[in-house]
């Protein structure tokens, strides 16, 4: 009955110049593993599928931000494998424009569950999501200016990776430690630029049923 | 978090990315990223949409330059990877 552990973070934003970007990633150890990536590129081309350590991701979604010539996607993989994996990202086609890769693990995580995406307007621009009891929040914010400011809730900041693809991409904010249940409001900032706010939950193992709740019921 | 060094090949019309090293000394990425940026970044920047359509490859730029590198990868642990601590060890 607990907030999901956070783990291991590795992040680029660099040119793929191929039909695929690799980038090697370290999942810890621990049970109840989980692993996100946070995707965005122009909207040239399409994310088809990602892998990592051979093992098929699970593609929670994509949306196409056409007003930021932008398109963003979240794959995640419930128990990877631990210890250093490739995680690898495939296109539709060569993609020669920047990507901006967020991938983070996680133990003692219950796994994906609520997603909300609203997309550009303008700053403040702020939004609700509803989890569930000890779920972390993890916020992405795209605009044509570097963001401000990410909350979650609103009005607790929290750090955050900028990413320059020609767009400004924030990611990786999260929340400082699991929220109750219910609709938590958040909020990211930019210097009066329109910007997007896409949230996810991740659920700790209070609300996805995990092994202690089985050993209870017995 | 330690960054990430990877020297960036062609191989079969495509990038290749390797992992060679890590740092944590700003100055040295710093030194990465703009021998990168003029090189085979500039080369993106001018010629990104006759890379989309196919008109040229990025042999184009490998032809004339064999490899570069890059470190823009950020990530918590070391993986193996050696500390570089001079762009001459590249």
């Amino acid at each position: 009955m607990a907030a999901p552990t956070k783990g291991n973070i590795t992040q680029n934003s660099a040119t793929p110049g191929a039909n695929f970007r690799s980038i090697n990633h370290t999942q810890n150890t621990g049970n109840n593993r989980f692993l996100i990536v946070f995707l965005t590129m122009s909207n040239g081309k399409s994310y088809t599928s990602a892998t990592y350590g051979g093992d098929a991701m699970t593609f929670e979604y994509t949306i196409e931000r056409g007003g930021l010539s932008s398109r963003m996607a979240v794959f995640t993989l419930v128990d990877p494998k631990t210890g250093s994996n490739a995680l690898r990202v495939n296109f539709n086609n060569s993609v020669f424009t920047p990507l901006s890769f967020y991938a983070q693990s996680f133990t003692d995580c219950g796994g994906f569950g609520a997603e909300v995406k609203t997309g550009g307007g303008a700053s403040p621009r702020t939004g609700n999501i509803t989890v569930e009891q000890d779920s972390l929040i993890m916020v992405t914010s795209t605009s044509n200016a570097v963001n401000q400011t990410v909350q979650i809730p609103t009005g607790n900041n929290v750090t955050r990776t900028n990413h320059n693809i020609n767009k400004r991409v924030a990611v990786g904010a999260i929340s400082d430690a699991g929220h109750a249940a219910g609709a938590i409001s958040v909020r990211a900032t930019t210097n009066n630029v329109n910007l997007t706010l896409d949230r996810v939950e991740i659920k700790g193992l209070a609300s996805s049923g995990g092994e202690s709740d089985f050993f209870l019921i017995m | 978090m330690i960054t990430v060094i990877e020297k960036i090949e062609e191989e079969g019309g495509q990038l290749k990315f390797t992992p060679v090293g890590f740092t944590q000394d700003q100055e040295l990425i710093n030194e990465i990223n703009e021998a990168y940026d003029s090189g085979l970044g500039k080369f993106f920047g001018e010629n990104r949409t006759k890379l989309e359509i196919g008109e040229i490859t990025i042999n184009a730029f490998f032809d004339v330059t064999p490899s570069v590198n890059e470190a823009r990868t950020q990530q918590e642990n070391t993986d193996g990877l050696r500390e570089l601590k001079n762009i001459n060890e590249l």
